[in-house]
């Protein structure tokens, strides 16, 4: 099985590709000039912001960035786009010849090419509308080999992919928009148009059965262009005549070659190998490490400082931002944050605040009272002899006393319940 | 002293501008110079511009039904330029369609000869060279991409100037090919160029080819000629042509013949080149949102398109045919590439000869044809006619025709071409002739 993908992200410059319109205007048609409704006698200009993304990305995507790239014409008649032309790059596209490691495998990525979106087409029953402030958006579509060979492959991809976007700069909130190849013996089937990553592997999800069942059956697959419909969740086969695609590109006269060796990018972090890395030399959980940083430069940043004091704690510390959503803390604040997690103290909104207005938190700088626990634990199953049959059957009882715990201590669940089966385990080891 | 500083030193009469454009009206009947004339202006040097250059508020068709009552919402920077250095706006200069053609007979009315009104104008910038032989005080902003400002102006007996690729800003002109496009000037003398040319250079944000470069008046004391230009040349063309060789051995110039021979391959790589271009910038007029509109919305968007598209002249239908073939994926290695290859080659030879000499020849092959003649020709007698003014115009190198002879009562032009870069220089050469040779014309409108 063999599949590729053309996967189109908006970049987030402030301003369209080739000329000054905001790129995020609201009201319909608000956001045009000249240059992105084609009007005669009006020229591109290239957004320099635009090509240190896209750069950026080329070397996130290990792609060998051309020296000096150029765009081409792709000549298609549609009334979403005002040129009867998409200015958009091949041969001297910004990256050429990139990869993507998912887990022990590499998917080639062919090409990473900075395009111009068209206008927004919006259908009613007996028209059409069009509205031109999405006509000029800067795109990059990243092309890549058609070396995916599994569903879960193409989930880690997908994930991989927009973990490296979004340490380039892109806004990930928005969905992938991706046109999707699949062949499961010679023909080619191309998925046009899918948005959204759960999409994207329900469109090839079905497709593969589709021309699986096609195969078992004896038949031959078809090389044709489906659309994916969302309400159905199946591919159908586009009406369009099945002809060699023939866009007569020609080099784009009006936009010289640039330079892409002068502008200015920065290899993105590559969370994956960082969250790896870290994962095999502190021992600690790869999938937390992922969830945790994959998607969040300022996770990642903590965790980074963070191991380097006390690995386990400060993993806690910063899973307890995250929900607190507070991944801007001062690095004195997450040292001082680690320090008591480590001495067992749950990271809470309230413990949080103190520690930032330097005030004391309870049991001051020893953390909580470790001594009281034990005791108050002790007490506990002394007055309920009970909690020492039943708490290896019945959970309910030890984490109601685990959260009870919690609450008068404002102690770490992981050190309450870990005192508690302890306690217990040693007065039934006892009995016994 | 150039025409603009010697109108400006002037007293300008009360209703000079309003007695201008009314004898400018009447003639425009007969010869087609303008599509547009601007009966409001009323002060500054007058200056028209070819109908392909956009100028805010002011219909520009580009000589195409596809953009009747096309108004552009904004001025070509060239445009704006020579309003800020107080020129006026005088009117749209008439063309062939686009751009596409050498006679100025591709055009819904047919631009005629000044001198006899039998004969063609040359094109495509015709009116352009029209209105700079009727007006005593006036600069015509043209554009050329392979011979439109040389060729009428040698059939007009003008002065025409096209720059070097990317010294004149193209913002606001209706592209026919953008890697060969270049505005132009066309005026009476050198100087009145010199100095229309410094009004508009200079670096424009708005088009990403133009450059800040200030050109060089580098002097050559050698002309090179193309024998394999000259071999395509009429007899009476050639005569004349070596007369004009004698006057300049005579004022010092060394002249060697020095052949090219893949020179006529030119012609060839400039209608593959700029037909792939020409088509893709023709793609976007589709009745759609400017210009001639049809109103049925409710027919599928291909055979809305293609029912509007049939407004197109002949000439445009021929090269977006021809375009549309020469970049489609099977044959685009024969062509298209193959025209690039030639390109590269051609500039690299000329610019060779170039490094210690101008290139001289005459600017058309053939003595001014009637119109009734040239409409015989066929397309491909008619793309032959660009063989001198082609080369130039594909590698980008400045140069000017100039008048040098008159045959018959009809003007002959020579082109000079010099390197990239070196604009000042040709400008010197032929205000260097100017001093030994004088201009004829039959009209001096506007005359102080």
């Amino acid at each position: 099985m063999r599949i590729g993908l053309e996967v189109h992200v908006a970049l987030p410059t402030k301003t369209k590709l080739f000329c000054s319109c905001s790129s995020h205007a609201k009201e319909v048609n608000s956001s045009i000039c000249p240059i992105c409704m084609g009007m005669p006698g009006s020229k591109p200009m290239l957004n320099k912001e635009a090509l240190r993304l896209a750069k950026s990305i080329s070397l996130g995507l290990n792609a060998t960035v051309n020296e000096t790239t150029s765009f081409i014409r792709k000549v298609y008649f549609y009334p979403d786009l005002p040129k009867s032309f998409q200015i958009t790059q091949l041969s001297h596209s910004i990256g050429i010849g990139g990869c993507v490691r998912i887990g022990s495998k590499t998917v080639g990525i062919r090409r990473i090419q900075i395009e111009e979106d068209p206008a927004k087409i919006i259908r009613e029953d007996d028209y059409t509308l069009l509205d031109f402030n999405r006509s000029g958006v800067a795109l990059v579509e990243i092309v890549t080999e058609p070396d995916i060979s599994s569903l879960d492959e193409l989930r880690e991809f997908l994930t991989e992919l927009r973990s490296i976007l979004y340490y380039s700069g892109i806004n990930i909130s928005e969905e992938v928009k991706a046109d999707v190849n699949i062949s499961l013996d010679n023909e080619r089937v191309e998925i046009k148009n899918v948005t959204g990553v759960n999409n994207v592997i329900a469109a090839a999800r079905y497709e593969i059965d589709r021309q699986g069942e096609i195969i078992r059956t004896g038949g031959r697959v078809r090389m044709e262009t489906r659309s994916y419909d969302e309400t159905s969740m199946k591919t159908v086969g586009s009406r369009e005549k099945e002809t060699e695609e023939e866009y007569g590109f020609i080099y784009e006269p009006d936009l010289t070659d640039f330079d892409s060796g002068s502008i200015k990018a920065d290899k993105p972090i590559i969370a994956s190998e960082v969250a790896g890395s870290i994962a095999e030399t502190y021992g600690l959980n790869l999938q937390t490490l992922r969830e945790l940083s994959l998607f969040d430069m300022g996770s990642l940043r903590l965790i980074q400082l963070g191991v380097v004091k006390d690995p386990k704690a400060a993993i806690g510390v910063v899973e307890s931002l995250k929900k607190l959503g507070r991944m801007d803390v001062k690095d004195d604040v997450f040292y001082k944050l680690i320090e008591n997690a480590a001495r067992g103290l749950q990271i809470t909104a309230d413990i949080l605040g103190r520690i930032e207005r330097d005030e004391t938190v309870s049991g001051g700088a020893k953390g909580i009272d470790q001594k009281a626990i034990d005791d108050d634990i002790i007490d506990t199953i002394n007055k309920r002899q009970d909690l020492l049959i039943e708490y290896r059957t019945n959970k309910k009882v030890f984490n109601f006393l685990v959260g009870m715990l919690i609450k008068k201590y404002s102690a770490s669940p992981r050190y309450v319940a870990e005192r508690l089966a302890a306690l217990l385990d040693s007065r039934i080891d006892r009995a016994e | 002293m150039t025409s603009i500083d010697e109108f400006r030193s002037k007293a300008i009469p009360d209703g000079y501008y309003s007695d201008l454009t009314a004898e400018l009206e009447k003639l425009n009947g007969q010869l087609n110079a303008f599509n547009g004339i601007n009966r409001l202006l009323d002060s500054g040097y007058p200056f028209s511009v070819k109908d392909n250059i956009c100028v805010k508020g002011v219909e520009t068709t580009a000589s195409s039904k596809i953009l009747s009552g096309y108004v552009p919402p904004f001025s070509a920077t060239v445009v704006d330029r020579m309003v800020e250095g107080g020129f006026g706006f005088l009117g749209k200069t008439n063309m062939d369609e686009f751009g596409f053609g050498t006679f100025g007979i591709n055009s819904e009315r047919i631009a005629r000869n000044p001198f006899n009104s039998e004969y063609v104008a040359g094109g495509s910038s015709s009116g352009a060279a029209i209105a700079t032989s009727l007006l005593r005080y006036h600069v015509a902003v043209s554009e050329s991409t392979g011979g439109s400002i040389s060729a009428p102006a040698a059939f007009c007996g003008v002065v025409g100037f096209t720059p070097t690729y990317g010294l004149l800003s193209r913002y606001g002109l209706i592209d026919y090919a953008n890697s060969l496009d270049k505005i132009g000037i066309m005026a009476r003398s050198a100087s009145d160029i010199r100095y229309a040319f410094d009004v508009m250079r200079g670096q424009d944000d708005y088009d990403t080819t133009c450059v800040s470069t200030t050109p060089t008046s580098e002097r050559k004391s050698r002309i090179v000629v193309i024998t394999q230009l000259l071999d395509g040349c009429d007899k009476a063309v050639v005569s004349s042509f070596e007369k004009l060789l004698d006057r300049l051995r005579n004022s010092g110039y060394r002249i060697d013949y020095v052949d090219v021979d893949f020179i006529t391959s030119a012609i060839q790589a400039y209608y593959i080149i700029s037909m792939a271009e020409s088509s893709t910038n023709l793609a976007k007029f589709t009745g759609f949102k400017y210009g001639y509109k049809l109103d049925r919305f409710i027919e599928p968007y291909n055979e809305f398109f293609t029912e509007a598209r049939d407004v197109f002249g002949p000439e445009a239908k021929r090269r977006i045919i021809l375009g549309t073939l020469v970049r489609s994926a099977s044959v685009r290695n024969r062509y298209y590439s193959k025209a690039l290859k030639v390109r590269t080659m051609l500039i690299n030879k000329l610019k060779g000869l170039l490094k210690e000499a101008f290139i001289l020849s005459p600017t058309m092959p053939i003595l001014t044809p009637k119109v009734s003649e040239a409409k015989e020709l066929s397309p491909v007698h008619a793309y032959a006619m660009d063989a001198m003014t082609i080369p130039p115009n594909i590698c980008g190198f400045p140069h000017i025709s100039f008048p040098y002879d008159y045959v018959g009562g009809m003007p002959l032009g020579a082109q000079i071409i010099s390197d990239h870069f070196n604009d000042y220089a040709v400008m010197d050469f032929v205000s260097e002739w100017e001093k030994g040779f004088d201009y004829r014309f039959k009209y001096n409108l506007g005359a102080l």
